[in-house]
């Protein structure tokens, strides 16, 4: 059997392209399931039953539900259901931010749960509000002791991203089944694709794990 | 005039001519079942330092708690500067900013510069602009001397050292009585010294001090009045000289036997 590399020459602008929509698609995903994840958590937290109960049922439902059914369900079923029609890639963005805020809200918690109670008894006492102290001592400490889970977050959302290439979403996946369509060199273009994930998500560990260790002290109450 | 002067400790309880800061009246604490305190009536009168001894287990840091309104008392009532703590968690935090408390495991912010540990009070609570908290978390830090820490984390200080900035973090709110539970006792020996001296010095600046501690040479020399916990009760309260010197109750004697206090 021949190898021929060359479509993967004449088409490097083009996957780079899709690279970077792939990126974006998960650094944008991982921001938004951050911030939704945070008001999860702790409205899970410090909220009423009537707060706490959707969202543990929320949070219950995404976990188990796939992200491929999700996404697919927004991109084909939401507009029947409502009229609106998604822009593949907010459809995808909207997907894995559904999917992928529910194991932030999780990380959130667990996060603020494991700063022991001496922390928050310490801002009472100086005559802060709950409020304050969510804000001004638990989140700080949680997102620093965070760090490595968002670590495995953003490493599961990019290789997650792979799937929008079902809704023609036009990332790194998807171009390269354009460029197989063209050049009928399935070895040659996806084993490549494989080592670009790979290149790209083993050192992107490593260096989370490396800043942690630089920061874990600010978090270490 | 010091606060280990025998004449005044031994003739008159100090601050005794002045309206009390804390009193405690038959305050009673129970988890589920459990009895953590069991009608405590006692009474902290101004400029005063006051330690509280007794085995562990036997409900010092629940007072302690109970006094900044951290537990809510089962029966009974404490009085700060004459009015009973208040229910409600406004007033309570309203409370708890004129009183300052330290914690044996310091419970400094590990994310916060030693400085901006000592200015959180004031910037947050008090609503103080952050100039002038840094300026006042600044002398509040030569104070305790660590000036040169000022921009060090925390985790770069020894146990004594933030020991110190957690006093100070107190003092920045400029309370009216200060509690301070097992201050020393997770401490290597050799920081306890310093942090039994910062402390001792507030007592000469007449700051009204509760002090939960097993540091028996401390408590005889500086405290006006002490008071030996047993199982939710005060079994024995007196001048220092009475309770170490004379104890009148076999508890306390065991109890000070245990620690291997000869007199
Ligand atoms: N939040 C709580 N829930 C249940 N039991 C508690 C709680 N806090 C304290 N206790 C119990 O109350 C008793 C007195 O505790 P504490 O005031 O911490 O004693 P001390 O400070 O004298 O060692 C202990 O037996 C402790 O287990
Ligand atoms: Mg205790």
């Amino acid at each position: 059997m021949e190898l021929d590399f060359s479509p993967l020459l004449d088409s490097w602008g083009y996957l780079l392209g899709g690279l970077g929509i792939t990126v974006l698609l998960a650094v944008l995903t991982v921001l938004c399931s951050i911030v939704l994840g945070m008001a999860l958590s702790i409205g899970r937290i410090y909220g009423s039953a009537w707060l706490r109960i959707p969202i543990v049922f929320y949070i219950d439902t995404q976990r188990a539900i796939p992200v491929f059914v999700v996404l697919v369900w927004i991109y084909f079923a939401v507009p029947i259901l409502t009229g609106w029609n998604f822009h593949p890639f907010w459809a995808a963005l909207v997907a894995l931010t559904l999917n992928a805020s529910a194991y932030a809200a999780e990380i959130v918690r667990a996060g603020i749960e494991s700063i022991r109670p001496g922390q928050v008894r310490a801002g009472l006492a100086l005559g802060m509000s709950r409020a304050q102290i969510v804000r001004q001592v638990l989140l700080p400490q949680a997102l620093v002791r965070m760090l490595p889970s968002f670590g495995s977050l953003l490493t599961h959302t990019i290789k997650d991203t792979a799937i929008a290439a079902v809704i023609a979403v036009p990332e790194l996946m998807k171009r390269a089944e354009t460029v197989v369509g063209q050049s009928y060199r399935p070895i040659e273009v996806f084993t490549t694709i494989m080592f670009v994930y790979f290149i790209i998500l083993y050192p992107g560990s490593r260096l989370i794990e490396r800043l942690y260790q630089r920061v874990a002290h600010l978090g270490r109450s | 005039m010091s606060a280990d002067d025998p004449m005044l400790t031994s003739h008159q309880r100090r601050g005794a001519d002045l309206p009390p800061v804390v009193v405690y009246e038959e305050v009673r604490k129970l988890f589920g079942d459990f009895v953590a305190l069991d009608g405590v009536s006692i009474q902290v009168n101004q400029g005063e330092v006051m330690c509280l001894i007794g085995p562990s287990g036997s409900g010092k840091s629940t007072l302690l708690r109970c006094t900044n309104a951290l537990e809510v008392v089962s029966s009974g009532r404490v009085i700060f500067e004459g009015k009973p703590l208040p229910s409600n968690e406004t007033e309570a935090r309203k409370i708890r900013q004129r009183m300052g408390m330290v914690f044996q495991n310091f419970e400094l912010f590990p994310h916060k510069s030693t400085l901006d540990n000592v200015a959180i009070g004031p910037i947050t609570v008090l609503g103080m602009k952050e100039g002038d908290a840094r300026a006042r978390a600044m002398k509040l830090l030569d104070k305790v001397g660590l000036t040169d820490k000022a921009g060090s984390f925390p985790s770069s200080l020894s146990g004594g050292q933030q020991q110190r900035v957690a006093i100070a973090r107190a003092l920045a709110m400029e309370p009216d009585v200060m509690l301070f539970d097992e201050p020393t006792s997770a401490l290597d020996p050799e920081t306890i010294g310093e942090v039994l001296n910062v402390m001792k010095q507030l007592a000469e600046e007449g700051m009204t001090m509760i002090v939960v501690t097993h540091e028996m040479t401390f408590a005889r020399r500086v405290a006006n009045w002490v008071v030996v916990f047993d199982h939710g009760k005060v079994v024995e309260q007196g001048p220092p000289e009475q309770i170490f010197d004379a104890p009148t109750c076999d508890r306390t004697r065991d109890f000070l036997g245990h620690l291997g206090w000869n007199g």
